[in-house]
């Protein structure tokens, strides 16, 4: 069984169709890269996927380990292990970056049936992941994400996706706006975490990120539909031969 | 004495009081305070209780709000719950029903007196500041609590201390008013923290009527934090009058919780140099009217006041802000600002922000704001999708609204009491909201 399935999904937002029918299928253990040009997609189908508001499914379906993401609620689908790391996290000035931490992981485990973290056993469990993508103590204290660099928000999704270790993992450009040694801070990261039982769908709008991260499938999306599927060579061809040609010739 | 225009029930309500009762209110027969009483009831009489044509009383009708007459209240027997709303028992207490003295617990440092039981043995200090504030036409119902005052406190503090004004509600069989007063007077460089609470149980219609006087001499520092939370269907006004002496420094955190309607009307005067006043307001309501209504009198040269109020509004709530700075001629050097900011948490809650600046100097700094909004959609999904409930998600994010307006006031226990009693109001918020 793979561990998630897209088939057929059409997804309308504000009234207007921006999904035409998306068929995908990602086994435990791989990562897919979706590319594609602004305005292909890319990202309702990262929010639909989490099942952000406003993202209507008007046809086909999405298992995910053979359940309906559908008729799940963002959090529950959370807590079943889907993770989206976003393209602008967001800042919520007021809530402590650690507290948010503690917050969501204990009430992932509580959806879950598993025993709270206290407070100093989730400081732990956030210190011995968070060294690796060089977060301080510093920064954990801040408010979430308010007034951090585009490098530390994104070193902070990566750092959300190891605690919480997610079964599905969606990156939505999570190398826009990075350096290069941001950028490869944040693949070793993502590398870290590749995992026999785990699914990644890494989507990037350049190749640059799939040099670091390097994915067994790419599929090419353009205007609301996979125009293109193949190995990880597909990227380089595009960042040759640029997207217009390939959705032409598709 | 002229003859009082005695208008229908209910507005005429208190000008009938003054009328039958004034020769038996406490301190009758005292030249000075009959004086003032007299100066009080004309000055309400200028609008009588107010009503939207009042401009200051605009978004509030407090006359529509009344229900029929409501008996005064000169006399309270019952037994009074004495909740410690701030956490641990502060040194120094008074308790008030019905805002008459029940009990008063003070140690060296505070002169405390019962405005119950004035008399010619009265001392100096009272007769010297009692109604010189939050009594003129500008603040009817604080003239009104002069005018009809049957009891309240007056505290007089040298050196460094700590007080708690608890004012309890205990049901009452019958529709209720009552008017009482509070003198606070803090002497040169000294200091205190007042912590005010206001607590009702649930009956019949009752308004309670507070008129509040703050006056800080030079050096002067005054930390008041207040807590409302009287019965959801009482009517709940206070009219606070404060003076600044030269370099005082007045910092309050108010938080309005309960009440059907409520109103803080506050008239601060920064009279002297270097005098500075910060005012943060919560509301937290779910049904009724919260309103504040202030006015920052620059005064003299290098002043400063900072204000900012928050408000989460639930339900058919509705959030009143009202803000006028006004900077006198040769205030040179003021420095005001005013935030106003709200969350409506449903399509019928409101939000009214009126932010007002009146300038006759030159070289001053004033600057407002005011920012009315829903609850951040793409925050609210940045919770929910790393796992945390929706309810739980939007609690996340109001607490973290209100934040900012509790940072560096008292100690932790309060905050913690204070951040505990926001929370409960939240969670019934919530409730009814889903």
């Amino acid at each position: 069984m793979n561990m998630l399935e897209i088939d057929d999904l059409h997804v309308t937002v504000d009234g207007k169709e921006i999904l035409k029918g998306i068929t995908l299928s990602i086994p435990a253990g791989e990562v897919h890269a979706i590319m594609g040009p602004n305005g292909s997609g890319k990202s309702t189908l990262s929010y639909t996927l989490a099942g952000r508001d406003g993202y209507e499914v008007t046809g086909g379906h999405m298992y995910y380990n053979g359940e309906d993401l559908g008729a799940l609620l963002p959090e529950q689908r959370a807590a079943k292990g889907v993770f989206l790391a976003l393209q602008y996290p967001v800042e919520i000035p007021g809530v402590a970056t650690l507290t948010f931490l503690k917050t969501a992981l204990n009430a992932q485990r509580r959806a879950r049936g598993e025993t709270e973290l206290d407070a100093l056993r989730t400081l732990k469990l956030v210190r011995q992941k968070a060294t690796a993508l060089n977060i301080n103590e510093d920064m954990l204290r801040r408010p979430l994400n308010a007034g951090f660099s585009g490098g530390e928000k994104k070193r902070l999704e990566i750092l959300q996706m190891a605690l919480f270790e997610p079964k599905l993992a969606i990156l939505d450009e999570t190398d826009s706006g990075l350096d290069i040694d941001a950028l490869k801070l944040v693949a070793e990261g993502v590398n870290a975490l590749r995992a026999p039982s785990r699914a990644m769908l890494v989507i990037t709008h350049y190749q640059r990120l799939l040099s670091y991260i390097v994915p067994d499938r790419v599929h090419v999306l353009a205007k609301g539909r996979i125009v293109k599927s193949g190995g990880a060579d597909l990227a380089l061809e595009l960042e040759e031969s640029g997207y217009e040609r390939v959705v032409e010739v598709a | 004495m002229s003859a009082l225009a005695l208008k229908t029930h209910p507005p005429g309500m208190f000008e009938l009081d003054f009328a039958r009762h004034a020769a038996s209110l406490p301190g009758a027969g005292l030249a000075w305070l009959d004086a003032r009483r007299r100066v009080a009831i004309a000055a309400f009489g200028k609008t009588g209780l107010p009503t939207r044509r009042v401009e200051a009383w605009k978004y509030t009708d407090l006359a529509n709000a009344l229900e029929g007459d409501l008996e005064p209240v000169s006399h309270f027997g019952g037994a009074v719950d004495i909740a410690n709303v701030f956490g641990s028992k502060p040194v120094d207490e008074v308790v008030l029903a019905h805002g008459l003295v029940r009990h008063i617990e003070v140690s060296g440092g505070l002169e405390v007196a019962d405005l119950g039981l004035l008399d010619e043995k009265s001392p100096a200090w009272i007769r010297d500041n009692l109604g010189m504030l939050a009594a003129s036409a500008d603040q009817p119902l604080g003239a009104a609590s002069l005018a009809l005052m049957r009891g309240g406190v007056a505290v007089r503090v040298q050196g460094a201390q700590t007080l708690h004004l608890q004012f309890s509600n205990p049901a009452l069989g019958h529709g209720a008013v009552s008017n009482s007063r509070v003198l606070i007077v803090v002497e040169q460089g000294a200091s205190l923290r007042l912590l005010e609470s206001h607590s009702g149980e649930p009956g019949r219609q009752r308004l309670a009527n507070l008129g509040v006087e703050l006056v800080l001499n030079a050096n002067a520092k005054l930390e008041h934090i207040r807590l409302q939370s009287d019965d959801a269907n009482a009517l709940h006004v206070t009219t606070i009058g404060a003076s600044l002496a030269r370099d005082a420094e007045y910092r309050a955190l108010f938080a309005a919780m309960g009440a059907r309607l409520s109103r803080v009307d506050m008239n601060l005067k920064l009279a002297s140099e270097g005098a500075r006043a910060t005012l943060h307001n919560i509301a937290v309501l779910n049904g009724g009217i919260a309103d504040i209504t202030t006015v920052m009198d620059h005064a003299a040269p290098h002043t400063t006041s900072r204000q900012l109020f928050k408000s989460v509004v639930g339900g058919d709530g509705r959030a009143v802000t009202q803000g006028r700075v006004a900077v006198r001629k040769g205030a040179v050097k003021s420095d005001s600002h005013q935030l106003f900011k709200a969350l409506l948490l449903s399509p019928r809650a409101e939000a009214d922000a009126k932010p007002e600046l009146e300038i006759f100097a030159d070289d001053v700094v004033c600057g407002h704001g005011t920012a009315i909004g829903a609850l951040d959609a793409d925050a609210l999904f940045y919770l929910r999708a790393r796992g945390i409930p929706e309810r739980e998600a939007k609690g996340l994010l109001i607490r973290a609204f209100l934040a900012e307006t509790m940072e560096g006031f008292a100690d932790e226990a309060v905050q913690d009491a204070l951040a505990a009693r926001i929370d409960e109001s939240l969670a019934s918020l919530e409730q009814s909201e889903s």
